[in-house]
């Protein structure tokens, strides 16, 4: 009846940003990024990545309602660095592990192919 | 690729460090070398990590030459923290594989878990237009039924979603966006009663059909066994409604590209497992104590067969850790018998054990390239746009100096 359609999930509204960053007005290097459309897929892949940089002093992502098709993903930096650096620079190193990724995988596929040729 | 042997051993040590300070430094100072020195000095620098103290990380910097801008001990932004994973495929079928990720976090294995699930695209029937139905089932039912048959979707990466699609309304006469199938079916005098399956469904486009006819075909041509039970079950494709004499079905229907999100019949995955491959240990010291009684109880006591007795020396070995299910059972059963860490047992956070199966919509293999693609695309859908990113790092300029 009243029940959202399930294309919402994934289709940002028009009109709406997709990311939008809010600095925190109480500390400085501390802000937050609300990714529409995204979840958990997103959102944990992009914590653990902050927080593999020692800059980052606290990274975490909440999903705060699951019928609101959002993630907020909140960052804090040392003064070397700032949350949209931070944020960049995990993205960038998220789609160069990838990018590795997909090419470990063509070549695992076609050493796996070669093997049993090669004959014992 | 000794240069890659290095990063992914600078990878794993940046992964323990984050629960302690020393070890994530040292990434960082193993990044920095890996800039300035010539890489015939990069092998000794690795030996270096090898149990290298935390404390003496600015006694390095200093020796890195100092990029970090001088104040504290935190590198410079900008630096990469990108890990090179490892894969090594066990198994690989047309819709079922096994493989090892290595020298990644579970973070990652779980995101391509779940785009493997809910966002590989795939095209399956959307829209049914009933002409005639005089079946017992009535039509909502039917057009569910057809949903639910998994089509051949390899060509699904490269369409369109109807709802983006400018050529077309989405009303199925669009070769971009939808296939359009026909059913025509009647059961006429005979007494038996009629089964329709998928392989009454006509499709438009010779691409996209429901799988077993896809399979069938390529029986047919590869001319295979014909005492494949399993095949031989295939061909006769999948029951929609049975129709008894006189009873008619006729319909159009129209497919369309979707993800599993929207509705699990576009899911190309039928399973999509991982696990954390196990370490196991045994004390064999502690295990000397044991009689042959208490090892054959110890080895009796793990609900599935990890361990086993060689029949030889007579001594516990681990004969398939990956059966473990992590229920500590083995464990329990050491500490009853007075030995405890007899067998300890860890999960290793940077490696898993991926079981992929696909309905067959499209290949195993297909699944895990295309759910490398989707997730590199979902990532670079939450890129901060060139306006947002200008106006924060001016507001964090203005404010941080």
């Amino acid at each position: 009846m009243n029940a959202p359609d399930r294309y919402e999930r994934f289709v940002v509204p028009e009109g709406t940003k997709k990311v939008s960053y809010e600095r925190d007005t109480k500390i400085v290097n501390a802000g937050s990024f609300t990714i529409e459309r995204e979840d958990h897929t997103i959102g944990n892949i992009l914590r653990m990545q902050l927080h593999r940089d020692p800059n980052v002093l606290f990274a975490g992502y909440k999903l705060p309602h699951p019928l609101q098709y959002k993630i907020i993903v909140r960052v804090h930096t040392a003064n070397q660095s700032t949350p949209t650096q931070a944020y960049t620079q995990a993205i960038n190193d998220l789609d160069k592990e990838l990018e590795n990724l997909k090419q470990a995988f063509e070549d695992e596929k076609n050493r796996y192919e070669e093997r049993p040729k090669q004959g014992y | 690729m000794e240069e890659c042997n290095v990063e992914a051993l600078v990878g794993n040590d940046g992964d323990g460090g984050q629960a302690t300070k020393g070890g994530l430094e040292f990434t960082v100072e193993q990044y920095k070398l890996e800039l300035l020195e010539p890489y015939s000095l990069l092998l000794p620098s690795v030996v270096l990590v090898v149990g290298f103290p935390p404390k003496s990380k600015t006694l390095l910097f200093g020796g890195g030459g100092g990029g970090g801008g001088g104040s504290m001990d935190r590198p410079a932004a900008g630096a990469s923290y990108q890990r090179f994973p490892r894969v090594r495929i066990r198994e690989l079928k047309d819709d079922y594989a096994k493989f090892e990720l290595r020298d990644t976090d579970a973070s990652m294995a779980n995101a391509l878990r779940r785009v493997m699930i809910a966002e590989v695209p795939t095209v399956a029937i959307d829209l049914v237009e009933i002409e005639v139905n005089s079946s017992v089932l009535n039509d909502e039912f039917i057009a569910h039924r057809l949903g639910l048959i998994p089509l051949t979707s390899a060509a699904a990466m490269g369409m369109r979603f109807s709802r983006d699609c400018d050529a077309c309304d989405g009303d199925g006469s669009c070769e971009y966006c939808s296939v359009e199938f026909h059913l025509a079916a009647r059961a006429t005098d005979s007494d038996q009663t009629l089964e329709v399956t998928s392989n009454d469904l006509r499709s438009t486009d010779p691409k996209v059909c429901p799988v077993d006819q896809a399979r069938a075909y390529q029986h047919a041509l590869g001319g295979s066994e014909p005492f494949d039970t399993a095949a031989a079950a295939d061909q006769r494709g999948i029951l929609i409604v049975k129709l008894r004499r006189g009873q008619e079905l006729r319909l159009r229907a129209i497919a369309r590209k979707g993800i599993g999100k929207d509705h699990a019949k576009w899911s190309p995955a039928a399973t999509v497992t991982f696990m954390y491959e196990p370490e196991i240990r045994i004390n064999e010291e502690l295990m000397e104590t044991l009689t042959l009684d208490e090892k054959r109880s110890l080895v009796e006591s793990s609900p599935t067969k990890v361990f086993n007795i060689d029949p030889n020396t007579q001594q516990v070995v681990v004969e398939d850790p990956e059966a473990y299910t992590y229920d500590d059972e083995v464990i329990k059963k050491a500490d009853a018998m007075g030995k405890p860490g007899l067998i300890e047992i860890n999960a290793k956070e940077d490696s898993f054990i991926f079981t992929v199966e696909t309905t067959g919509a499209i290949t195993a293999y297909d699944l895990i390239m295309n759910a490398i693609t989707v997730l590199r695309q979902k990532l670079d859908g939450v890129r901060l746009q060139d306006d947002d990113g200008d106006l924060g790092e001016l507001g964090a300029h203005l404010v941080g100096g």
